[in-house]
């Protein structure tokens, strides 16, 4: 018996001996870092395929993830703009500063459940998670960095020798170790433990307010905002300017059609990743909910189900806020398996 | 101790494996050879391309200076004489003409027999767009993958003219899927002389390319001198470049 496995809770230990019983010697499946799929949630896009979840290539990619060396100053890391106090979201800035305190044009998103999208960025222009991280690591106004530097920089590093021996068993550091490192942990930034997953399990109840709130959000926003990711992961235009500074989808694939549109944001953790938008031009839940009642501007993209806004009357702003409320998952901000590791 | 296993139960399950098939056992380089695939380039229909160095593209009349010249080879089969295919696995290869305009790519373990034909693709198929962190010629550190808009940049020709209205040429050809779509599959017979692979070591299938073609729709890098992103002029060229390769022999 190892350390790790005493530090397991009983239940998972019985788990283990039940396993070990059945004449099998690994616990690997039950450990707490270990991938989970809620079963209410869809399955999963990235399966791990060519990259098998080990504990030393999920540490490995947490590392890598707090490291500010990846950066050309070493001033920045990933979680720079992507923090765990913030559900991993920017620091409640329309726009986070890279290396050299530049900035982009785009709000940070919150990184979680990755594992289920099926394309990353605002337009979308990433198909996989393993290739997500080198368009941060390498943008001029982010970490500005090479992966060939990137890679250098870790082999000047005893520690990160002996990390990607532990991986991958042998020292010999490559581009695509880095990133299939990074995916195992980016994958296991899970959120499914907020007020309303615990009530989609029977482990709580709504009080009243929500639970009105969650009536009305299944009728007027759940089109877009699909439970229970709370996205369709779909490309839109929700009416914010007639003529668009940020073209968004259209950058990627040049149609006509897609000009204006961004991804539809998972709602999860909504009322901690303030502000709201590609480009965070609303502060507050309060600011959104007015734009979608009276403030959609009209375009030739514009999504067919805006055009005539989403009327919100009487209290109904209200109680669609103390619904999303609900979306807040505060085991994804503590866990302490996600946190920066200590030096 | 797990090695003494795992060399225990290897050499159980060679030992196994011989007691079946004796033939199996035979060391593979006594029966397989490698053949060299050499692509030259030509300009102006002779072997004068050259990075570095002022051409007249006969095309459009355009002086091009060519700095960088590099494009993804993949997934090379041969042809056996039976109607079968040798096929070359994790067959992936970025020519770099600044070190060399006749690339040389290796074929190893190609078995000894007739072969009539080479088929190959030019640039690299969807499914390894599209399935995360590639390593070796594929690896995204090569600076032909774009970061912003995941896919490999299949070709990436740059360099300086005084036709163009910056004074330089970039282009940057890619896409993989639907119209934008410039990965092509090329096969070549060999007609009426058949590659013997006999184990000599002397085996090369030359085919040749030309530049210049590149512009034979698009034009003058005056009209157009930057594309960096899928698109129809991607395809454009992409599409008449591909279209040059043509087979010119074989040394046996």
């Amino acid at each position: 018996m190892n350390k790790r496995i005493l530090q397991l809770p009983a239940a998972l230990l019985a788990g283990s001996l039940l396993l070990s019983s059945c004449g099998k010697e690994k616990v690997e499946a039950i450990k707490k870092w270990g991938f989970r799929s809620p079963d209410y949630f869809p399955a999963p896009a990235y399966n791990f395929e060519n990259n098998q979840q080990t504990y030393a290539k999920f540490n490995l990619g947490r590392m890598l993830f707090y490291d500010p060396m990846l950066s050309s100053d070493g001033m920045v890391s990933c979680a720079s703009c992507h923090a765990q106090s913030h559900a991993f979201a920017g620091h409640n800035t329309a726009l986070s500063p890279g290396v050299n305190n530049l900035v982009g044009t785009r709000n940070s998103p919150g990184i979680f459940n990755m594992a289920w999208s099926p394309a990353f960025m605002w337009d979308g222009g990433i198909n996989h998670i393993e290739v997500m991280p080198i368009a941060p690591l390498t943008n001029p106004v982010e970490m500005n960095e090479t992966l060939a530097n990137i890679v250098a920089k870790l082999q000047q590093s005893d520690k990160y020798k002996k990390l990607f021996k532990e991986a991958y068993g042998k020292d010999e550091i490559t581009d695509q170790k880095v990133l299939k490192a990074f995916a195992q942990y980016l994958a296991m930034l899970i959120s499914d433990n907020s007020k309303y997953d615990q009530v989609k399990r029977g482990e709580a109840t709504f009080t009243e307010a929500e639970q009105q709130g969650y009536a009305l959000f299944q009728q007027k926003c759940s089109q877009c905002h699909t439970e229970p990711l709370f996205t369709d992961h779909s490309y839109r235009n929700n009416g914010l300017d007639q003529n668009f500074q940020d073209e968004g989808r259209f950058l990627i694939t040049q149609q006509e059609s897609d000009r204006g549109k961004f991804k539809v944001p998972s709602l999860r953790n909504v009322a901690l990743t303030y502000p709201y938008m590609h480009d965070g031009r609303y502060f507050t839940l309060n600011d959104v909910l007015n734009h979608y009642n009276n403030g959609i501007q009209h375009s030739a993209t514009l999504d067919p189900s805006l055009e005539n806004g989403i009327p919100l009357p009487g209290n109904e702003k209200t109680l669609l806020i103390a619904f999303l409320k609900t979306l807040s998952d505060y085991e994804l901000m503590n866990n302490t398996w996600l946190a920066e590791p200590k030096q | 101790m797990k090695n003494n296993i795992i060399w225990g139960l290897t050499a159980l399950f060679l030992s196994v494996a011989t007691g079946c098939k004796k033939d199996k056992i035979t060391p593979a380089n006594a029966e397989t050879d490698t053949v060299i695939l050499k692509i030259e380039h030509s300009w102006q229909d002779s072997l004068a391309f050259a990075l570095n160095t002022d051409l007249i593209n006969p095309l459009t009349n355009d002086t091009l200076n060519f700095v960088t010249f590099k494009y993804y080879i993949s997934n090379i089969r041969l042809k056996k004489a039976d109607g079968s295919w040798w096929t070359q696995p994790n067959s992936y290869f970025l020519l770099d003409l600044s070190e060399g305009t006749t690339p040389s790519v290796p074929l190893a373990g190609v078995p000894k027999g007739e072969y009539t034909a080479v088929e190959y693709v030019l640039g690299v198929d969807s499914t390894r767009n599209v399935s995360g962190a590639q390593d070796g010629a594929l690896s995204p550190s090569l600076g032909m993958f774009w970061s912003w808009n995941s896919g490999y940049i299949m070709l990436k020709a740059e360099g300086t003219s005084p036709n163009a209205g910056m004074g330089s040429f970039t282009f940057h050809l890619g896409g993989f899927s639907g119209a934008n779509n410039i990965v092509t599959k090329r096969s070549h017979n060999f007609g009426s002389n058949s590659l013997s692979v006999t184990g000599n070591g002397n085996c090369e299938i030359r085919l040749s390319a030309a530049p210049e073609t590149l512009w034979a729709t698009s034009g003058s890098v005056s009209g157009n001198s930057m594309i960096h992103m899928p698109g129809t002029g991607a395809k454009t060229m992409a599409d008449d470049f591909y279209a040059s390769f043509a087979f010119k022999q074989i040394y046996e």
